[in-house]
């Protein structure tokens, strides 16, 4: 019988190395995907998030800076312009005319609440939005003969404190 | 290192993953998964705003049901494996597989939410409280999936994820409340609100039930399958070493 050959065989590393190296690429990545997560939400939050009847009012809702502005918009004030669309948005009885240099998207429309960002222009007295954001509420109807009427009824009310 | 039933195992490691309960789940699972397409696509009605984008709530809400069910199955286990007595691998492996099937099913949370963003609000993504939080807790579980693979010994690797699997669960009553506790353009709880009122149609609810029960019966059968296959990995690595060391004592002419 032949001695047994027991030295150490030379380790099949580049296998196990790969494994074990990428668990710490992914975590270096979730670290600075966190981060980026992090500063992008904080440096949005610099435009800070009012409803129409704190502008002005609310600290932090003052007009010569960056806003967020919350408010339901107005029946019959949507108005296309070259180029532009005008609409009033309100809440709490507070109304603002709001220019927004083009055509909103989502399912804007009136009596549905929107977020407009942009700034207060005091000399029009208008904000001037570049970015409209349509705010569905967690209501949900049917679009069904039988309801249709009733659906109508709650449009027309439009319901400006959402 | 020890399995916890290794007869289970070389059972299962013969026929594959499947029992006779696991097939009838499957069966289950694809079942409700054709009604939830009969509902969600033919029977309920279109929304008064949104038209038929309503739709994709049928997919997107299922979804986060399911993440946040695996991410809270995680943490049971987790607290299973560290607090129990016997410090139970195969609770690790339940975590281990509940953790992934999560992951998967937050990025479904994560597109369809975009999609519908786009269609309702206008823009695909914006940074606020309930789309930020959301996407943290994404992040947190696919590091605690890398903190699985890190190096370290079988049960030192349990502990450890253990420890941030207790831990990462805690994100989850954060994103669910984020939409209370800050201004969000995502809008605020439809069915587990704190007034109880659901202000759903009718059929929309009962679709939306049928998703999520489809997609609970879909992470039962996910989760069996997948902690199979992890105890069949750690079966394959203890038997492996003893395999190898058989293999080169018979290269050396020893007999054990």
């Amino acid at each position: 019988m032949s001695t047994p050959d027991l030295t150490p065989r030379p380790e099949q590393s580049p296998k196990r190395q790969r494994r074990r190296i990428m668990p710490m690429v992914v975590l270096a990545l979730v670290v600075v995907a966190g981060g980026v997560v992090i500063t992008q939400a904080l440096s949005t939050a610099v435009d800070y998030y009012c409803n129409v009847d704190e502008v002005g009012k609310r600290s932090g809702c003052d007009t010569g800076r960056r806003l967020r502005i919350q408010g339901t918009v107005a029946e019959g004030t949507v108005v296309v312009a070259t180029g532009a669309t005008l609409f009033d948005i309100r809440f709490n009885g507070a109304s603002m005319r709001v220019e927004y240099a083009g055509e909103p998207g989502g399912i804007f429309k009136e009596c549905l609440p929107v977020v407009v960002h942009g700034v207060f222009d005091e000399s029009s007295g208008m904000f001037l939005g570049d970015r409209v954001e349509v705010k569905h509420s967690e209501d949900y109807v049917a679009v069904n003969d039988d309801r249709l009427e009733e659906a109508e009824a709650d449009s027309a009310a439009c319901d400006s404190s959402a | 290192m020890t399995l916890d039933s290794p007869s289970t195992v070389s059972t299962t490691s013969r026929r594959g993953t499947a029992t006779a309960a696991t097939r009838v789940l499957g069966a289950l699972t694809i079942v409700m998964i054709g009604w939830l397409g009969v509902f969600g696509l033919l029977l309920s009605p279109a929304d008064r705003d949104q038209g038929d984008a309503v739709r994709i709530m049928y997919v997107h809400v299922p979804s986060v049901w399911l993440a946040y069910l695996a991410f809270i199955v995680t943490a049971l286990a987790s607290a299973v494996h560290l607090f129990g007595k016997s410090h139970s691998l195969q609770a690790d492996r339940v975590a281990g597989a509940s953790a992934e099937i999560g992951v998967v099913f937050m990025a479904v949370t994560l597109v369809t939410g975009m999609l519908w963003g786009r269609i309702t609000w206008g823009v695909y993504w914006q940074w606020d409280a309930r789309l930020t939080t959301t996407a943290l807790l994404f992040i947190s579980y696919i590091g605690y999936l890398a903190v699985r693979g890190l190096e370290g010994s079988r049960s030192q690797r349990a502990r450890r994820s253990a420890i941030v699997g207790l831990l990462a669960v805690l994100e989850v009553p954060l994103v669910h409340w984020s939409v209370k506790l800050w201004r969000s353009l995502h809008q605020e709880a439809t069915v587990l609100g704190t007034d109880l009122d659901v202000s759903l149609d009718g059929l929309m609810l009962f679709s939306l039930f049928v998703g999520v029960v489809a997609f609970t019966l879909l992470f039962l059968w996910l989760l069996l399958h997948r902690s199979r296959v992890l105890m069949m990995i750690d079966l394959s690595a203890e038997t492996g070493l003893d395999a190898a060391l058989a293999q080169r004592r018979a290269e050396g002419g020893v007999t054990p």
